[in-house]
């Protein structure tokens, strides 16, 4: 039993050790490729196919659009290559090409990206001959691994992936603005609930998936929410100066200043020094900022192509000032229930500045440290 | 101990390099020499030299993604974990695996 439990924890992480090298991999795309087609729509450019209608707004536009549509092979491909090493991209971006072909974008991509690497290993650990040793990564595996992909992606997995993806695309266009509201409270819950950390990374994955089969307002929440908790945090510091309450010590204000930078840009993890010395009170707040975010950038409908970026990125949304209005009354909500509930502290507490030497570490679970 | 150290998050702009600042100030606190390699969108900087790796008692991979160059540590014991923990623990696991080596080290004496 003991060893079923640790074999599934390995192979769990495995997964999620390819997943995340795809995302990696992925991410500056989808960031070029999300703002192209910004930069394009903004000067009203439309996709074209010949080249005499083409002029700059159009080229942005297009060029974008092609982008997204390698998204699928980039999960695919880098899946496969962080379980098969470099024989495994060639079938991976094949599975990438399967999956755009079936309309099953991002959840397509991803099976086809764990069918192909997996295929592709297998097929590596086979003996050959000396004389065929140099075939093996040019030739053997890339052609055996991509036969094999076709065949299971095509005849077993398209149709239920066809389906699945339409049904819940259509789920999704279905639901009404209340319906849209709650859900967006949610997502801009959940993909704040540990300031960018495993928790976060779930719903914000999901968004990423959406957005490649088109569909924009969850992207559009987890821009704005990942931006809630260091904006809020900032905002209750100046709450609560207004009343001539301390919050903060002194080395937590050091860290606001970088934090809400760092938030301009999307990277909830500043907070994370300021939340630690007190979660029980700042976790709740940020908690229902980035909900009411979220709650009001898709219950209004606001969308986002760009999947990163921040602040710099909410003119390219598809209705910007739906964006701010999310943006400001979550980080507002934030900021004044931190003020209020956060605990006043003395002048002591306030220069109380911890020795830098003297870092505090939690303990933690080193047994699974081994070496290798 | 002599370590040399590959960091690399999923994004690959921030806890690679939160890593690589914590596990420089813990080895220096511990008395350890460190060489760390980052592995970040930006590509590999800082890479590690033959030399290096040679001389090294352990090597640390913090990844939580797959990385490249992984065969140059073959030679030597290795230990993988995510860069989580390195964030939140630089010194305690710095000193778990100074233990690991020196048991090790007896194991083959």
């Amino acid at each position: 039993m003991n060893t079923f439990v640790t074999g599934a924890k390995k192979a769990g992480s495995a997964v999620k050790k390819h997943l995340l090298t795809s995302i990696s991999y992925m991410l500056p795309l989808v960031v070029a490729s999300g703002l192209l087609i910004a930069i394009g729509n903004l000067m009203g450019g439309k996709q074209v196919t010949s080249l005499a209608q083409m002029n700059f707004p159009n080229s942005m536009t297009t060029l974008g659009v092609l982008g997204m549509g390698l998204l699928p092979s980039f999960i695919a491909g880098y899946i496969g290559y962080s379980i098969a090493d470099r024989p495994g991209i060639a079938p991976g971006f094949l599975a990438g090409q399967i999956a755009s072909f079936l309309g099953a974008g991002f959840l397509g991509g991803i099976i086809g990206g764990f069918i192909a690497g997996y295929i592709a290993l297998g097929i590596r650990k086979i003996k050959v001959p000396r004389w065929a040793n140099g075939l093996m990564p040019m030739l053997i595996v890339p052609t055996v691994t991509a036969i094999f992909t076709a065949l299971i992606m095509f005849f077993l997995l398209g149709q239920p992936l066809t389906a699945a993806t339409t049904a819940l695309n259509h789920f999704i266009t279905g639901l009404d603005r209340s319906q849209r509201a709650l859900y967006g409270f949610l997502i801009g819950w959940i993909g704040c609930a540990d300031f960018g950390g495993a928790i976060s990374k779930i719903p914000n994955l999901i968004c990423d998936g959406l957005l490649l089969d088109g569909i924009k307002g969850p992207e559009g929440i987890k821009v704005l929410a990942a931006m809630v908790p260091p904006f809020g945090i900032t905002m209750s510091y100046f709450f609560a100066k207004l009343f001539h309450k301390n919050i903060y010590t002194k080395r937590e204000i050091e860290n606001i200043e970088v934090a809400f930078p760092m938030g301009c840009c999307m990277i909830t993890e500043g907070v994370i020094p300021i939340a630690m010395n007190d979660l029980l009170r700042t976790l709740p707040c940020t908690w229902i900022g980035c909900g009411i975010t979220g709650m009001i950038s898709y219950g209004w409908g606001n969308e986002s192509s760009v999947p990163s970026g921040g602040i710099f990125v909410i003119p390219a949304m598809s209705k910007p000032l739906v964006a701010v209005i999310a943006l400001v009354a979550g980080s507002l909500v934030t900021g004044i229930l931190l003020a209020i509930i956060k605990k006043p502290l003395t002048d002591k507490e306030v220069n109380e500045t911890q020795d830098e030497s003297q870092d505090e570490e939690k303990n933690v679970d080193l047994s699974g440290v081994n070496l290798q | 101990m002599k370590i040399v150290c590959v960091c690399a998050c999923t994004s690959g702009i921030a806890h690679t390099y939160l890593a690589k600042a914590k596990l420089e100030k813990a080895a220096k606190e511990l008395g350890d020499e460190i060489h760390v390699e980052t592995q970040g969108t930006i590509g590999t900087e800082n890479a590690l030299t033959p030399e290096q790796i040679a001389e090294a008692d352990v090597a640390l991979l913090a990844v939580d993604i797959a990385t490249t160059g992984n065969e140059r540590f073959k030679n030597i014991p290795t230990v993988k974990v995510g860069t989580s923990l390195v964030v939140k623990a630089p010194k305690q696991l710095l000193e778990r695996i100074e233990e690991e080596v020196k048991e090790r080290k007896s194991q083959k004496e």
